[in-house]
């Protein structure tokens, strides 16, 4: 008698599957219906003291000169070794009266080395007291390896610029990082004193940094519209209402389109705000670095880069007084970011949906899982199968508590009438065999995790995909050696539902989009089960469905999505893994292939006569 | 607040009156004397150090001549036999200006007294006392040093005044501080008041509060000790007014309040860049120091001098700059020169008195004093769970190792953990303990911050790294403050050398603490509330009631007991469905 | 003591132990979890504790060391090496175990001598109850924390087994030493006494005077232990009372809000400053109502009231951890043979599940990410609290449920209802 009594009856167990199909389509309707207007809501600035764009802005005239000149500076020294880029810089931020450090730091990920320089000035506020302080970044080499010239030369203007007002209430920190990808790392570890060996920590710091604005902005051309990167590591997101201010100030002080997501042409239709949708959650789910700005987030610091695209009639003066208008408006701020979302989904510059809107979609996802294992439980409490496991029941396993009450309660659920003598034997569910293969199948998916993040080879590829391609089999070989009963198969598929179900639902609160995903490919495993030997082909089909959604068939699947090389992909992954602190990697191999394994191991037990057992027992 | 804090002072201003008076009318009239002093300083990156110096002095027995009798009533109140209070804003750059003033507090208000008591119940409450009267006095939070930010110092600091052994049992050391009050003008007016000439001629009519709080760095105190020469003692209250300006910020406020792009014509451009002067210009750096004048920086000449101030031959300002830089002053003012190449001058009586220097280019080398210690303290690790300070202090000379002591006083909700203090020295020196004395006060919860002294030593030419963990507490939703979420300030440390009586400040730095939901109360009261419902209502339903066969009862009672079982997997739904709620 | 257990104790001691060393850095972060170690119990403020101790300032005369004084006194008179200190905790554990071998062996959560119950036939072999403990990651997680809990539980579950073998004094003393080290403990005493009194009552048949008296003698030692343990430690402070405050005061009074998955911290964050003490009132004395009601009604069944009670104080105790629960389901496991009749396991087992997976989650939502705020921690410790709560009152109508039918053998397996 230990469920509800609607579940008591025998009925019920008929309807669980289609009940979480039903979770499964309610959940990806859910999603696709977010970008209409009814669902989705205006941004809008909650955070009063931002006041964004209320300020006249005066960088311009001989400020222009000036950022020419510097333009000249860094162009000349496009090719000269970075020793004499740092000096260079330093020597312009020291002629300006500012405080500089420097700092060099070297990574090593996947057996190769990133290192390189960074350097950066602070402006202390006047009257200040070194308690606040905000960034405003630029790499010297962006993301697409071009030589940030105008970025650059644009922050150091800057830093001019704002030397000369005493209105500052926070101290600016001006950084240029060698690279775009480990240098910002390396810096913003190294002023929370929690840096690598590698790294060298900082010279000079100031105080808690509020926010970080980054400038890609290489060309030497008039560009159109500003492009708003937000996501963060592992799919956190800054503050929307930074997001806002700046689209706002570009918006409506200096008339520049701001667009996202790589979405230039975005005209506001349904199909529109749906690929923004995905695209966000896309590069939440994969968790990696967008821009430098990304990996400040996980410190709490909220972090936007703004990015020049198109041809058009905007030159460096707007972009100065776009970001003079928003280092205004950060200064403004009386407390950390707090007000507004932290958890959105961005449809248009203008256009989100909140967390409480969106969390459904992913939850019922992954508590389809939880419903086939419950009804998988109920199953195989049903059926009186004598084991030779009789007495261990309770095992020593980590998990006994948790099971024990379980044991008892679907059990007795099956018949509650019954005099306790027959209970018994009801009960013995051969518990050992199923978690052990459980436990044993997690453990062994460090292993992936370990090699990939090792030595991201591109052979690996191939050679893991043959391997998991051949390891059911022989699993489910090493199974057969322990005698298993169609009970023990039902019970390894409902163990690995049940823990999937539970780290999905957990997973979907810390990065939605990441268990969004992985929930989604992991569907088929709530349906694949051990066929007759009449229904080889059914089981071949599954087999093939497995196979084409396997992990690394996913791994596959990004490579094309990011139009790169495996081997990129996977040298980016074990960078992620040892620089950015990725957790991806660690999802992907410890959640969801051993629920891809154990799925593949009940496949292929159709051909070992498990099935006709289960017949027979019918 | 600000409004309430006036209240108080009013009340508190008025009680000493009362009880002050009947001392204070027997006293005869005496010989006044009245010192004021101000010297104007170069510092690299063309900033001014202008250092104002009013001295004040009084016997015991009669001191209401110009001794500001209010500070005398709340001294005689609250039995402070020695008092030292700082004003400061900004943070002093050693690695530019050298060795700082010592005279400077920590940002924000910092308060040290020697208070006269039998006991130390009796100090605080006479502490108490000083506090409220002089939140009055300044309008400052004074008020707001209460036990949780108050601590006594070890070894940190010496009486500067000359107490008696007999006297010195009997006094006790009090040292509080409020790293958050911005000090302003409202602060400098009461200031301004206490001296005899209240800012309107002499030196002291230079104080405006525009200029004054547009400084780089700006720091007021007032000293008020016993100085005794061969058995007279006088009580001598000496206040100063330190200020970095800078000199381009304040030319160009001059010209227009904001800092509109130069044009063109006026930049002056390396002309030696390879790309020319066209439409681009590398701007010059180093360019000389710029002129300035007295009236350009203070917005206004030194208005003849203070009648009162002591009539001597030694002159009121002082110019400390290169020998070589040209000075300019007004008419019939007397120049002396120092061998120093220190420059003073005595004010004309009445006319303005203006110092002009003109442009200098090159710029002139200036000679800065190496401070004998750099302080430099951070928060490591991030989080609102727990962290860790490090303070880097690195000691510049190259011969002598320097000994100094290190007072740390952190808020109660800031929980150190003294077993994790660690100093390392670089480059490392085996067998060095830089750890001389060490003396610490644990936190009481609401009652009593940590109090960390420590007395330290650095070999020559080498850095000391302190560093300790901490655990930061969440605290009821009635104690954080309205801005809650920027942070608490922790007050600065305070780092003494006894041998030279030399004193500097590290930053104050910005603690975050977890926060609540303030607009939960009712909510979680409830929530919780009806979890322990739910565990006393199953449990003692099971033990005082009885079971019987379902078939036994008339359908009626089974229809009860449905319905309970109902309503009781209702309320299980729902305080399940919260969680989801709150999502 | 079988093979089994044998080899049960040493898998246990070989897998703490290569925990301790594989993973060097687990253990301090485990002492740094919230849901772990509470203010009360944290290993770190216990080094904290004993580093001002040993460098002559008074430990309590803060607000950071909580513990009880002979702690110190213990942990000052070790040798200072990690390996030492683990071993303590480890053999402590095993301790534990066998008590609750001990305990299983005895069967008297099966029959009492006031009641047998009917399902007597299907409870579980002894060393099971010793897996139950021993393999419970909650357990495992706060020995590695180093908990002090885990020296609390030990003399718990000590006095429980020889209140079970019937010697009353050493039962008392453990208890009182228990008590002493985190006063909640200090509520199963009448439990226990009517458990040890039951005890020797059949072993020496007669003999035993009535029940008041040998209730009033037990009280009356257990008094004196603790006036012996206080005793001591106002010697070991060096001859000040303060340790009182600062100990079993911060326990009533719960002047430190860290969070834990306990009810408390939260409520007494938000709650309003008027009606605080009155609060803290009716929080303490909520626990003392059980103890009455439950010995009274489970009077047959004196483990299984102690069982409830540890299982009540678990939720609501000022600063409970998960080492509380740990103890709880284990003792609970002695009742295995009741679980056919609870109704809500599975529910309550799931719930449990989500709660400490999800609960890490939002903690690090909240207090490191930034992105979501106290009251999803608060939220999980709220379900976390219910789950306990219904598993609670779950294995109260079994066992209940059990006695009935005892009484009327024929109603066994039919619906019931409660009038």
């Amino acid at each position: 008698m230990a469920l509800p009594r609607p579940l008591r009856s025998a009925k019920i167990l008929k309807f669980l599957p289609f009940l979480s199909i039903l979770c499964v389509l309610v959940g990806v309707t859910w999603l696709l219906l977010l970008p209409l207007d009814e669902y989705s809501r205006n941004t809008y600035i909650s955070e009063n003291a931002l006041l964004p764009g209320g300020v006249h802005t005066y960088f311009s005239g001989s400020e222009q000169n000036v950022f020419r000149a510097y333009r000249h500076e860094v162009k000349a020294l496009q090719h000269a070794p970075i020793e004499q880029m740092i000096e260079t810089i330093e020597s312009i931020f020291k002629g300006q009266g500012l405080k500089v450090g420097t700092q060099k730091f070297r990574y090593e990920a996947g057996g190769k080395i990133y290192e390189g320089e960074n350097v950066y000035a602070v402006l202390e506020a006047p009257r200040g007291d070194a308690t606040e302080a905000v960034v405003l970044a630029a790499p010297w080499i962006n993301g697409d390896d071009q030589l940030n010239q105008s970025g650059v030369a644009l922050v150091m203007a800057l830093a001019r610029y704002f030397k000369r007002w005493s209105l500052w209430s926070k101290d600016v920190i001006f950084l240029i990082t060698s690279d775009a990808r480990a240098g910002p790392q390396a810096w913003v570890d190294a002023y929370h004193d929690t840096h690598t060996p590698g790294v060298a920590s900082l010279p000079l710091t100031s105080g808690a940094l509020q926010g970080v604005v980054v400038l890609d902005y290489p060309t030497t051309n008039p560009w159109d519209r500003i492009h708003v990167l937000y996501d963060g590591i592992n799919g956190q997101l800054p503050n929307l209402d930074l997001f806002n201010t700046a689209v706002h100030i570009s918006g409506h002080q200096m008339g520049v389109r701001a667009s996202l997501q790589e979405m230039f042409e975005h005209n506001d239709s349904y199909e529109d705000r749906l690929r923004t949708m995905l695209r966000g959650m896309v590069n939440q789910g994969l968790g990696h670095a967008t821009g430098p700005h990304s990996v400040f987030i996980p410190y709490h610091i909220d972090a936007v880069t703004l990015q020049v695209s198109g041809i058009g009639h905007h030159d460096e003066v707007t972009m100065g007084r776009i970001l003079e208008s928003l280092f205004r408006s950060l200064n403004n701020l009386l407390e950390h970011f707090h007000q507004s979302f932290f958890f959105y989904l961005l449809l248009a510059p203008r256009k989100f949906v909140s967390i409480g809107t969106y969390l459904p979609s992913a939850m019922l996802i992954a508590v389809n899982f939880t419903i086939t294992a419950i009804g998988l439980w109920i199953k195989s409490g049903k059926r009186s199968s004598v084991s030779s496991h009789g007495e261990d029941t309770p095992e020593p396993s980590s998990i006994t508590e948790e099971k024990k009450p379980l044991i008892q309660e679907a059990s007795s659920s099956a018949i509650p009438s019954n005099s306790s003598p027959i209970t018994v034997t009801e009960h013995s569910r051969s518990l050992l065999l199923p978690i052990s293969f459980i436990l044993a199948l997690h453990f062994l998916s460090f292993l992936p995790l370990y090699i990939f993040n090792t030595y991201p080879s591109p052979l690996l590829t191939p050679l893991f995909a043959l391997l998991s391609l051949l390891l059911p089999p022989v699993l489910s070989r090493l199974l057969h050696l322990f005698s298993p009963t169609a009970q023990d198969y039902e019970l390894i598929k409902c163990f690995s539902l049940l823990l999937l179900g539970l780290f999905l639902s957990a997973l979907a609160t810390l990065n939605f989009s990441l268990s969004f995903l992985v929930g989604l490919f992991s569907v088929p495993f709530s349906f694949v089960a051990p066929q007759p030997s009449g229904r080889r082909w059914v089981a071949l089909l599954m087999g093939a469905a497995l196979q084409v959604l396997a992990p690394t068939t996913a791994l596959l699947g990004v490579a094309v999505y990011m139009r790169e090389g495996v081997e990129r992909i996977l040298l980016e992954a074990a960078f992620g893994w040892r620089v950015w602190g990725m957790w991806t990697q660690v999802v992907v191999w410890c959640v969801w292939w051993p629920a891809w394994v154990a799925a593949g191991v009940g496949v292929v037990s159709s051909w070992c006569g498990v099935a006709e057992d289960k017949e027979k027992s019918r | 607040m600000k409004l309430l804090r006036r209240l108080i002072a009013v009340v508190l201003v008025a009680s000493s009156l009362l009880s002050a008076t009947t001392a204070t009318d027997s006293t005869a009239k005496g010989p006044t004397d009245y010192d004021e002093h101000l010297s104007l300083k170069t510092l690299p990156g063309n900033a001014v150090l202008a250092s104002f110096s009013f001295v004040t002095n009084g016997t015991f027995d009669n001191h209401h001549s110009v001794f500001p009798r209010s500070l005398a009533q709340i001294l005689e109140h609250s039995h402070a036999r020695e008092l030292h209070l700082k004003f400061s804003l900004g943070r002093w750059d050693s690695e530019l200006w050298g060795t700082p003033i010592g005279k400077a507090g920590g940002t924000g208000v910092e308060l040290w007294a020697w208070v006269e008591a039998d006991d130390d119940a009796g100090a605080d409450k006479q502490w108490r006392t000083l506090t409220n009267a002089l939140s009055g006095l300044f309008c400052a939070s004074l008020n707001f040093i209460d036990g949780t930010r108050t601590i006594r110092p070890v070894m940190s600091f010496a009486p500067e005044g000359h107490h008696s052994e007999k006297e010195m049992e009997r006094l006790h050391l009090l040292h509080g501080s409020l790293p958050r009050e911005p000090v302003c003008t409202e602060n400098l007016t009461p200031f301004l008041k206490l001296l005899p000439c209240k800012g309107r001629a002499g030196i002291s009519s230079l104080l405006d509060g525009h200029k004054l709080f547009d400084a780089q760095w700006q720091s007021m105190s007032v000293v008020i000790k016993p100085v005794c020469d061969n058995g007279r003692c006088r009580l001598q209250v000496e206040q100063t007014v330190d200020m970095v300006l800078d000199i381009e910020r304040s030319l160009q406020r001059r010209d227009s309040p904001v800092p509109k792009p130069l044009p063109v014509e006026r930049l002056n451009c390396d002309t030696s860049k390879f790309y020319g002067t066209g439409d681009s210009c590398f701007p010059q750096t180093n360019l000389g120091d710029l002129p300035w004048s007295l009236s350009e920086i203070f917005g206004r000449p030194i208005k003849g001098v203070c009648p009162l101030a002591r009539p001597s031959r030694e002159a009121h300002v002082c110019a400390i700059v290169p020998a070589e830089r040209s000075i300019f002053v007004s008419q019939n003012s007397v120049e002396i020169k120092y061998p120093d190449g220190t420059r003073c001058f005595v004010l004309p009586d009445t006319a303005d008195f203006d110092v002009i220097l003109p442009q200098q280019s090159p710029a002139l080398p200036l000679r800065l004093e190496l401070p004998p210690l750099y302080a430099s303290r951070s928060f490591t690790g991030h989080g609102q769970e727990r962290g860790g300070v490090q303070a880097v202090l690195r000691n510049p000379s190259l011969t002598e190792t320097v000994d100094f002591v290190y007072l740390e006083s952190l808020p109660w909700f800031m929980k150190p953990y003294l077993h994790t203090l660690r100093t390392t020295l670089s480059p490392a020196s085996p067998g060095f303990e830089p750890i001389q004395d060490l003396f610490y006060r644990p936190v009481l919860d609401r009652a009593r911050g940590a109090h960390l002294e420590a007395a330290l030593r650095i070999p020559p030419n080498s850095t000391l790294t302190l560093s300790y963990d901490f655990d930061k507490s969440v605290l009821r939703y009635t104690e954080y403050p309205p801005d809650a979420n920027r942070g608490f300030d922790v007050a600065a440390a305070v780092i003494t050398i006894p041998k030279t009586g030399f004193a500097i400040r590290t930053t104050s730095l910005l603690l975050s603490l977890p926060t609540p939901d303030f607009s939960m109360p009712y909510n979680v009261i409830i929530l919780s509330s009806t979890v322990i419902a739910l565990a006393f209502g199953s449990v003692f339903n099971l033990l005082v009631r009885r079971f019987v066969g379902a078939d036994e009862v008339s359908p009626r009672t089974q229809r009860l007991e449905e319905f309970k079982e109902r309503l009781l997997a209702a309320i299980l739904r729902r305080t399940r469905g919260e969680k989801k709620k709150m999502e | 003591m079988d093979r089994r257990s044998i080899s049960l104790v040493v898998f246990a001691v070989t897998l703490r132990l290569f925990l301790f060393t594989a993973f060097p850095a687990l253990p301090d972060l485990l002492t740094n979890r919230v849901e772990i170690s509470t203010p009360v119990t944290s290993f770190k403020r216990l080094q904290e504790g004993l580093f001002l101790y040993t460098h002559g300032v008074s430990p309590y005369d803060g607000g950071i060391f909580h513990q009880a004084p002979l702690l110190l006194a213990f942990f000052s008179n070790i040798p200072k090496s990690s390996l030492v200190t683990n071993l303590i905790y480890i053999f402590a554990d095993v301790q534990s175990a066998l008590a609750l071998i001990d305990i299983a062996a005895s069967g008297v959560s099966a029959s009492t001598p006031l009641h047998t119950s009917s399902r007597k036939g299907n409870s579980l072999p002894p060393w099971t109850a010793g897996a139950a403990f021993l393999l419970n990651p909650f357990t495992i997680a706060t020995c590695l924390s180093r908990s002090t809990l885990v020296f609390t539980n030990t003399a718990i579950l000590t006095s429980i087994a020889k209140a079970v073998r019937g010697d009353s004094i050493p039962a008392i003393l453990a208890l009182a030493m228990s008590s002493y080290l985190s006063l909640y403990p200090v509520l199963i005493l009448p439990a226990l006494v009517l458990l040890s009194y039951d005890m020797q009552s059949t072993t020496r048949k007669g003999k035993l005077g009535p029940l008041l008296n040998y209730a009033l003698t037990q009280t009356g030692l257990f008094l004196g232990a603790i006036a012996g343990l206080l005793g001591l430690s106002y010697v070991i402070t060096g001859g000040s009372w303060e340790f009182l405050y600062s100990t079993y005061g911060v326990h009533l009074l719960l002047p430190d809000l860290t969070p834990n998955v306990g009810l408390w911290w939260y409520f007494f964050i938000e709650m309003f400053d008027s009606f605080r003490e009155f609060f803290l009132c009716v929080f303490q004395l909520h626990l003392l109502i059980y103890v009455g009601g439950l010995c009274i009604r489970i009077r047959k069944q004196p483990l299984f009231v102690i069982t409830t009670i540890l299982g009540i104080s678990a939720i609501f105790k000022s600063y409970p951890s998960i080492g509380d629960t740990a103890l709880y389901l284990s003792l609970l496991s002695l009742y295995r043979h009741l679980f056919p009749l609870m109704r809500y396991t599975f529910f309550a087992t799931s719930t449990l599940l989500y709660a400490s997976l999800l609960g890490p989650a939002f903690y690090y939502l909240w207090i490191y990410a930034g992105s979501g705020n106290a009251n999803f921690f608060y939220a999980i410790t709220l379900v976390w609290c219910l789950a306990i709560t219904v598993i609670v009152a779950d294995a109260l109508f079994a066992v209940l449920r059990d006695e009935w039918e005892t009484e009327r053998p024929e109603m066994r397996g039919k619906d019931i209802v409660q009038i």
